[in-house]
């Protein structure tokens, strides 16, 4: 038996281990800006509730959006195929919808920001599998969050009703 | 009223744990689980098949006895087969074959290096393996070899157990589907196969010895066979069929000198010169 015989599993291992190293140090990477971008951020309020505050009525409303697409590794793949077989908790695609449903927020207040708002009321997350549960697809969810940003009229010296 | 976004807890919507640690759980269990079954159902399956009766084998076989029959072979090339049929005919009286055991010899001139024996009794022999033997003995002993194959029902266990881990593959692919796990467990499905023919190619040896010295008199057919596929040199050996499918290991070796011992076979004697038909064209007596 030559080398040869066992190519497919030199491609498979290798590719295991790009999955494994790339993914690792991308989501680490993530994360770093997540967490950092998160304290920038704090002044930006977000919140479920349909109903503003009324101390700031009346004020200028804006619909504020953030998306984001984060794919899968094929060491996530791997581990989440097997699981497949046995059931229970998908730990390695957790990180994978945490990490979009964070950023999707962060670039949904980033959004509100640059217009000058400081507050988002009746904020929802979505999210989808891009690929559309394609067997053999690359697993890649999006993550949407979209809200309503609110700021008293004076606030940019606007005089503009709403 | 003052509000605030507070940031979550880090490990609420995910496990703070090492992403190694799940991957080798699931690997070891399932890969290992999936292994295991197919070994096992694969053993049972191999055993089943050997007690099926050989005349279900032969006629389950028909198509791979008409496909080797219906060879178009040379005059040169059916004398060659019907010396190696007569050769056959010989050993089989030295063997403990049941009547209904039928060996069908068939001769394929190909430069493979190698002899096989598949379901239904068919032996294959091949030009790249007969012309590097250079006595009846040593023929003999190939032959004898895949003879006892037959005998032993090594085919018949061979499919009973692609069979079992076939549907092991089936059953995990409907599980996993065409994720990239199910494929890993497919493979580990598929490893049961690769190690298979150790103990029977001993087995195989054990006998086909016993038909030599019993034809003969003597086990130097044997040792030319091994001393042949021995001198091979490492770049020839790896391009060699035969020493893929029946490694050269020691232990081979080694049961030769241990059976020629313990029954006090003299290991070697005088070699049966090759009939004509089973020299290479224009080579010399």
């Amino acid at each position: 038996m030559g080398w040869l015989d066992f190519l497919d599993w030199i491609i498979f291992l290798t590719l295991l281990a790009v999955g494994y190293f790339a993914g690792r140090a991308a989501e680490a990477r993530h994360y770093a800006s997540i967490r950092k971008r998160e304290q920038e951020l704090a002044k930006v309020l977000a919140f479920a509730t349909k109903y503003p505050p009324a101390a700031h009525l009346p004020q200028h409303t804006r619909l504020v959006a953030g998306s984001v697409v984060v794919g899968s590794d094929y060491f996530k793949q791997f581990v989440a195929g097997l699981r497949t077989l046995l059931g229970g908790r998908m730990k390695s695609y957790e990180t994978l919808l945490d990490r979009a449903r964070r950023e999707a927020v962060l670039r949904m207040k980033e959004e509100a920001r640059r217009h000058g708002y400081r507050l988002i009321v009746n904020v929802k997350v979505e999210s989808t599998n891009i690929t559309g549960g394609n067997r053999g697809g690359l697993p890649a969810v999006e993550a949407f969050a979209y809200g309503t940003a609110l700021k008293p009229p004076a606030a940019d010296g606007s005089q503009r009703a709403v | 009223m003052r509000f605030e976004n507070r940031a979550p807890e880090e490990t609420v919507n995910y496990a703070d744990e090492h992403p190694l640690k799940e991957f080798a759980l699931l690997v070891v269990g399932v890969l290992g689980a999936v292994a295991l079954g197919a070994a096992l159902l694969g053993f049972f399956a191999g055993e089943l098949a050997a007690r099926v009766p050989f005349a279900t084998e032969r006629e389950y076989a028909q198509s791979i006895t008409l496909k080797f029959e219906q060879a178009k072979l040379g005059p040169a090339q059916r004398g060659t087969r019907d010396e190696l049929r007569a050769l056959a005919g010989k050993l089989a009286a030295a063997m403990p074959l049941p009547p209904d055991m039928t060996i069908r010899v068939h001769y394929a001139d190909e430069p493979t290096v190698n002899a096989m024996a598949t379901l239904g009794g068919n032996l294959v022999f091949y030009r790249g393996l007969l012309h590097k033997l250079d006595s009846e003995d040593a023929i003999a002993m190939v032959l004898a070899h895949e003879m006892a194959h037959v005998y032993l029902r090594h085919p018949a266990r061979a499919m009973g157990r692609g069979v079992a881990v076939g549907l092991v593959l089936s059953a995990v692919s409907v599980g996993a589907g065409r994720s990239i796990g199910g494929e890993a467990a497919q493979r580990a499905a598929v490893l049961p196969l690769l190690k298979y023919s150790r103990d029977q190619e001993r087995a195989a040896d054990e006998l086909a010895l016993r038909a030599l010295v019993k034809v003969y008199g003597h086990a130097g057919g044997a040792a030319d066979v091994f001393k042949v596929l021995g001198s091979a040199v490492a770049g020839e050996a790896a391009r060699l069929a035969i020493l893929q499918t029946h490694p050269l290991t020691d232990e081979r070796l080694a049961l030769l000198q241990e059976l020629s011992r313990g029954n006090g076979w003299p290991s070697d004697g005088p070699r049966t010169p090759l009939a004509a038909a089973l020299r290479p064209a224009g080579a010399k007596e």
